[in-house]
């Protein structure tokens, strides 16, 4: 079982897709309870492709490439994770906002979040700022996270968080990323995390649902 | 707010029609007067109520970028850069409803019929209306103006990557060796890839047309998020040249045959050897991001090409990420470093200055900062342009 999980977290980390769909279903077939899987076959072969990305070691493509080796594992766990009745313990309202249909930065987001086991509801690109609290009171979500590649588009993100504050959403965290975005920024606007990298979101993210890695 | 003051003798060398058609000494020449050239026509049009309309009436859209050049004090006629026209126009063209292009992505790949329709639409002259006023502005450049009439075009595989929803994966995956015959998310981006050479070449028919002596071909994709520097190690690059140079030599090749400049844009993060496949275009100037040490690019391009950037425009918005002072002084000594190394060197914004609403008395300062570099002696009277575009 051990190899099996060990291979799997390579198959994911170098984004063996087909390899990692194999390993997955083998696990699957010896009885290995489908949220373990998860957690010790899939999420470390996430984070070890996020570690390598935050230290240059690998590039864009290389994670995407990883995450969709994850995603087809999931093809085939999503079912039985539903049927178990287990959902993830946290979940993300994501998406780019308004005004900018850039959405590389937000799908490496959404990717690692789902790779560390968030729930993610991705809600597209240019997305009007209600929709944001909507979406959260909706699926009880813990965070916002919002992305912005044009620095012509950044006052949407404040009238977003704006938008966030003033609805019926109480509690909820806000974390803003992208291109022209920063610290200081995020401070002016009220958000309340920024992350430089979709690696660090998952850092971020967790630290601001009160866990760590 | 920049003065409205133009050094003429600056110009009289440059763009009269006498001297078309223009050539590479024409960017060295400028790049040895320590010129700085700030790209941000929009920013010149926004400061209009009716912005929206100026973009669809040529002519006042082409006093407009008139009006940024003379702002800027540069020769060269810079229009807006949208990179979003040629993607309009080929989804339009296949009957995709304007309300849905911005978001349209290609399920399957067009077939050869669809690309044919394609092109010989375009070449008979079915632009949309942005696309027509662009090149009026252009002819209002080149018939009324000193100026350069610039055109303006996105890169091919940028325009493949707004095609398609996930580019990156297929990207790689044809790095792997996948090949469009056994992979149809590869066979989807090298058609998409066709399809773009293939409406940038008309777009650029009817900018040459309407008078472009030169044309700045944005390239932003052509990076390392899009094309793996490991798999650029591994293949030799092979991929990147595949797909980026040979579309955008195609480009060069047009524009050489009309014997009008090629500008070649890529504010992306880049690897050397990215780098140096530019070079190979053969471009009279190459605009690179900030995230580029020009310095070090100076050895790694050809002294024929001239190094045009690359202050952090994206930042000009902020309060504090960058101060107007601070502006003036790594232009300043950006300058400074450039002409120790002897390389030919324009300073210049690293992307277009884009407007950002609330931020406008910002950017302009951080403008004006960088127009304020270059401000030793310069020959020649100064006459006063009238900024009225109306």
């Amino acid at each position: 079982m051990n190899d099996l999980l060990k291979s799997l977290n390579i198959a994911v980390e170098t984004g063996k897709r087909a390899e990692a769909k194999r390993l997955t279903q083998s696990l699957v077939d010896s009885g290995m309870k489908p949220l373990d899987i998860v957690e010790q076959g899939l999420v470390p072969g996430m984070s070890a492709i996020g570690e390598k990305f935050k230290n240059n070691e690998v590039f864009v493509p290389e994670m995407l490439i990883a995450a969709r080796a994850m995603k087809e594992a999931m093809i085939i766990l999503e079912p039985l994770l539903a049927q178990a009745g287990i959902k993830p313990k946290h979940t993300v309202i994501l998406g780019t906002v308004q005004g900018d249909l850039h959405d590389i930065g937000k799908n490496l987001v959404g990717m690692m979040l789902k790779g560390a086991n968030f729930g993610v509801i991705d809600l597209g690109t240019n997305v009007d700022p209600e929709k944001f609290p909507a979406a959260a009171l909706e699926h009880g979500a813990h965070v916002i996270a919002l992305s912005a590649l044009l620095t012509t588009t950044m006052p949407a993100m404040k009238t977003t968080v704006d938008a966030i504050r003033a609805s019926t959403v109480k509690g909820i965290k806000v974390m803003v990323g992208g291109a022209p975005i920063s610290q200081e920024y995020c401070d002016q606007i009220g958000a309340d995390g920024y992350s430089p990298d979709a690696a660090s979101a998952v850092d971020l993210a967790l630290r601001l649902v009160g866990e760590t890695r | 707010m920049s003065q409205a003051f133009l050094p003429v003798s600056r110009l009289s060398f440059i763009a009269s029609p006498a001297h078309r058609p223009m050539s590479r000494s024409t960017y060295l020449e400028l790049a040895s007067q320590d010129v700085a050239l700030p790209i941000g026509a929009e920013l010149v049009l926004k400061q209009h109520p009716d912005a929206h309309a100026v973009l669809l009436d040529g002519p006042r859209l082409g006093r407009v970028i008139e009006d940024a050049a003379r702002r800027f004090r540069t020769p060269l006629a810079f229009p807006i850069m949208d990179l979003q026209l040629e993607k309009a126009v080929l989804l339009e063209t296949l009957g995709v409803p304007v309300a849905d292009v911005a978001k349209f992505h290609f399920d399957a790949a067009p077939d050869a019929a669809q690309i044919t329709v394609v092109r010989d639409r375009l070449r008979s002259g079915a632009l949309t209306p942005r696309m027509r006023a662009n090149n009026d502005a252009l002819r209002h450049i080149a018939q009324n103006t000193d100026l350069v009439p610039v055109g303006m075009c996105i890169g091919p595989v940028s325009l493949m990557t707004k095609l398609i929803a996930d580019p990156i994966t297929p990207i790689f995956m044809a790095g792997a060796g996948e090949t469009a015959a056994d992979n149809e998310e590869v066979a989807l981006v090298e058609t998409c890839l066709e399809l773009a050479v293939t409406v940038i070449l008309e777009s650029l028919r009817h900018q040459i047309a309407a008078g472009a002596q030169a044309v700045f071909i944005a390239e932003p994709a052509a990076n390392k998020v899009f094309f793996s520097p490991r798999q650029f190690e591994a293949d030799g690059g092979a991929l990147f040249n595949r797909y980026v140079f040979d579309s955008n030599q195609r480009i060069a090749a047009l524009l050489a045959e009309h014997d009008v400049d090629l500008l070649f844009h890529c504010c992306g993060e880049l690897i050397d050897p990215m780098l140096e496949t530019f070079t190979r275009l053969r471009p009279a100037l190459l605009s690179l991001g900030s995230s580029r040490d020009l310095v070090h690019d100076a050895k790694l391009v050809p002294d024929d090409i001239v190094l045009f950037g690359n202050l952090p425009s994206k930042q000009f918005y902020s309060e504090t990420l960058i101060a107007p002072d601070q502006v003036e002084q790594r232009g300043r000594d950006l300058l400074a470093a450039m002409r120790a190394t002897g390389h030919p060197f324009i300073l210049g914004t690293e992307c277009d200055t884009l407007h950002v609403p609330g931020c406008e008395t910002q950017i302009w300062s951080k403008v004006d900062a960088l127009l304020r570099c270059t401000c030793g002696p310069r020959p020649g009277p100064r006459v006063c342009v009238a900024t009225s575009v109306t």
